[in-house]
């Protein structure tokens, strides 16, 4: 793969409303089922309050993000050759039919590029996309500039992703371009475990139950974790498929764990950060950490945490950057930046 | 390759009574389809058991091993068993054909031209990446009960229910993907669209059906822009458009079609009418299932240059050069 393409630009934004996390418990549906980690899941998650979209609609959250990314690179919109939505929730209307990639286009006036999306990997859509973009830019010609985008807007009371994570909404974008001599993207890796695909998902309206209908919770639009089978299933494996994306995305560009100077990973919760830490004895100060306190916000995570760091000056010249994460599906992505 | 599409079919004109459409011979005619294959509600025919049986029946055709295959790419159009991009088919497919060493990755928003983005992202996969060697390329689509026929009072095609499968490999003998030139405009991006059942219009059922914006679908220009794509895409090969053996476009209509033919000179190869009418559309499922007509039908020869040509939602316009 062309290993001069690279993050040009890349930027968040998170609406202004925030809502207390004892609020979200207080007013969403509360779990049955028992977590099997030695922690209490209100209290110790780490994280005091979410951002919340009132009035605008995921397709506003990618726009806006979308937008503050164009302004601070000060790329022309129509120079961008390819948009790629990495969003892993639902949006505005039913995929994979449809996709904000397009509405996205419009909004910038990105009138030249090819507009897509790509659905898959949950919070991990990140390290997918990035697989495919660089891919597509690295084998074509006339592919020089992507944006990535993401926007996500959960329904009002399924904040409460017991017993991963709560989530904010939010949006964020990244601009990749070719022939860049620092923050390239040296490799991707990604690994699948499909048969946890049913452990996790939104049924649809098409699903949905009789009594749901006309209550408070549309259920049908919730996400719906089998907790046993994640007990049991994917825990045991989880660190040992991050290790394998980890190294194997080391391997391909001929660089050891003590080579990365920094580490971006999702903020799920408080235990869950200590674990990775832990298994892979990072040390705190090369570890993304700024970002907990905006709540975990699905695929945009890597870009928050990335974005967050280098505003406080923990990524530096020379420095290489591991981008981690795992998502619904199951499916677990590394990518290396070199600084 | 494999198609797999369910042995039940109903008539075109069982369809327009069902759904309380008027069918005329205006209608028969501009449509050019017949009848289409429905899944009979067994769970062996919902769109990911299909998939699976489609990914399955490639991978043995071209005799390559699941566990060799470094990635899994979907390229569904219509909504799944549960709610994409949380759930998507391809981690499922992955499991059951035993691609348990593969990642996955799917595409939303293309329509019908959402198989030729797969195919080019796999494709650039396979060229950039040393590490990637097999694509399985696949895909299951089932239509929402009661909304075949699309735009039922101006009706532009009447869609069934199928599944198809591409095995894509580095350095394979035949069938040679050459390029792919994409394009979209987001202008259109809700000119083909499911609004019901989603975060804007969360609650109301009678919205979960695919609708059409007839006058904006028309004013698109389909058949000028794949002409003009192709136009880039054979200068870039070097070839002219006198080169090309054929042209495979979707099973839309025998109105879309025509405007291809116009647009393509006439060479849009005769498998297209032909299973469009026992068949209607089906979706990313139309290139496999022509392809493979097309190569059963002895009417192409080795070396001879193919173009896969498909506008769909987004709007996205799509066109792929093969080399058989």
């Amino acid at each position: 793969m062309n290993a001069n393409i690279g993050i040009f630009e890349a930027n968040y934004y998170l609406p202004a409303t925030k809502k207390a996390l004892s609020q979200v418990f207080e007013d969403e549906e509360k779990p049955t089922e028992a977590f099997a980690a030695n922690v209490d899941f209100e209290k110790d998650i780490g994280i005091e309050a979410l951002h919340v979209a009132k009035n605008e609609t995921a397709a506003d959250l990618c726009i806006n993000a979308a937008k503050l990314t164009m302004a601070k690179s000060g790329i022309d919109p129509k120079e961008i050759d390819l948009i790629i939505d990495f969003t892993s929730i639902p949006e505005d209307y039913v995929a994979p039919t449809w996709s904000a990639a397009g509405q996205v286009q419009k909004a910038i006036g990105a009138t030249r590029a090819f507009a897509t999306a790509v659905n898959t990997g949950g919070c991990a859509s990140y390290q997918t996309t990035l697989k495919v973009a660089c891919s597509l830019m690295s084998a074509n010609d006339r592919y020089n500039t992507a944006l990535l985008v993401a926007g996500d807007k959960t329904p009002e009371f399924n904040h409460n992703y017991f017993p991963i994570t709560v989530v904010s909404d939010g949006g964020s974008a990244v601009i990749l371009k070719k022939n860049m001599t620092k923050r390239r993207i040296l490799g991707v890796e990604v690994a699948t475990v499909g048969r946890l695909h049913d452990m996790w998902f939104i049924p649809g309206i098409h699903n949905r139950k009789p009594e749901d209908i006309g209550g408070k919770y549309p259920r049908w639009l919730h996400v719906c974790g089998d907790v046993q089978r994640f007990n049991k299933e994917l825990i045991p494996i989880n660190l040992f498929m991050f290790r394998k994306v980890m190294l194997g995305v080391l391997k391909q560009v001929g660089k050891k764990m003590e080579d990365v100077s920094f580490f971006v990973y999702p903020t799920f919760s408080a235990w869950d950060l200590k674990a990775f830490r832990e298994a892979f004895r990072v040390p705190p100060e090369k570890f993304s950490t700024e970002n907990m306190h905006h709540g975990h916000l699905q695929e945009t995570d890597m870009v928050v945490g990335y974005v967050d760091a280098l505003n406080a000056g923990r990524i530096k010249d020379g420095d290489l950057v591991m981008l981690a994460t795992n998502g619904a599906g199951f499916s677990w992505g590394a990518s290396l930046v070199q600084h | 390759m494999s198609c797999h599409l369910p042995q039940h079919k109903r008539s075109v004109e069982d369809l327009f009574r069902e759904e309380g459409a008027n069918f005329s011979a205006d209608v028969a005619a501009r449509l050019g389809i017949k009848q289409v294959p429905i899944r009979n509600g067994d769970a062996s025919e919902t769109a990911s058991n299909m998939a699976v049986a489609a990914g399955r029946e490639a991978l043995q055709r071209a005799k390559v091993d699941p566990l060799t295959v470094d990635v899994v790419v979907e390229y569904s159009i219509m909504p799944q068993e549960y709610l994409v991009p949380v759930w998507n088919m391809s981690n499922k497919v992955q499991a059951e054909v035993g691609a348990s060493k593969s990642f996955v990755v799917g595409f939303s928003g293309g329509g019908s031209s959402n198989f030729m983005v797969a195919l080019s992202s796999a494709a650039a996969m396979l060229s950039e990446n040393d590490s990637m060697k097999t694509a399985l390329l696949v895909t299951g689509d089932t239509t929402i009960p009661a909304n075949r026929i699309l735009n039922p009072d101006d009706p532009v095609t009447v869609m069934g229910d199928g599944a198809s499968a591409v095995v894509l490999q580095r350095d394979a003998p035949g069938g040679v993907v050459i390029d792919t030139e994409l394009w979209s405009d987001g202008n259109n991006h809700d000119i083909c669209y499911i609004p019901g059942g989603s975060l804007i219009h969360p609650d109301d059922i009678s919205l979960y059906r695919m609708q059409l914006d007839k006058a904006r679908y028309d004013a698109f220009p389909k058949a000028e822009t794949l002409r003009r794509m192709s136009d880039q895409l054979l200068e870039r090969a070097g070839l002219k458009f006198s080169d090309v053996a054929c042209v495979l476009c979707s099973n839309i209509s025998s109105q879309d079609e025509a405007a291809m033919q116009q647009a393509f000179e006439d060479k849009v190869s005769p498998v297209c009418a032909s299973n469009r009418e026992s068949h209607g559309h089906l979706q990313g499922t139309d290139f496999p299932l022509n392809y493979l007509s097309l190569t059963e039908s002895e009417s192409i020869k080795q070396g001879d240059y193919v173009l896969g040509v498909s506008h769909g939602m987004g709007a996205t316009a799509a066109v792929s050069l093969f080399r058989y």
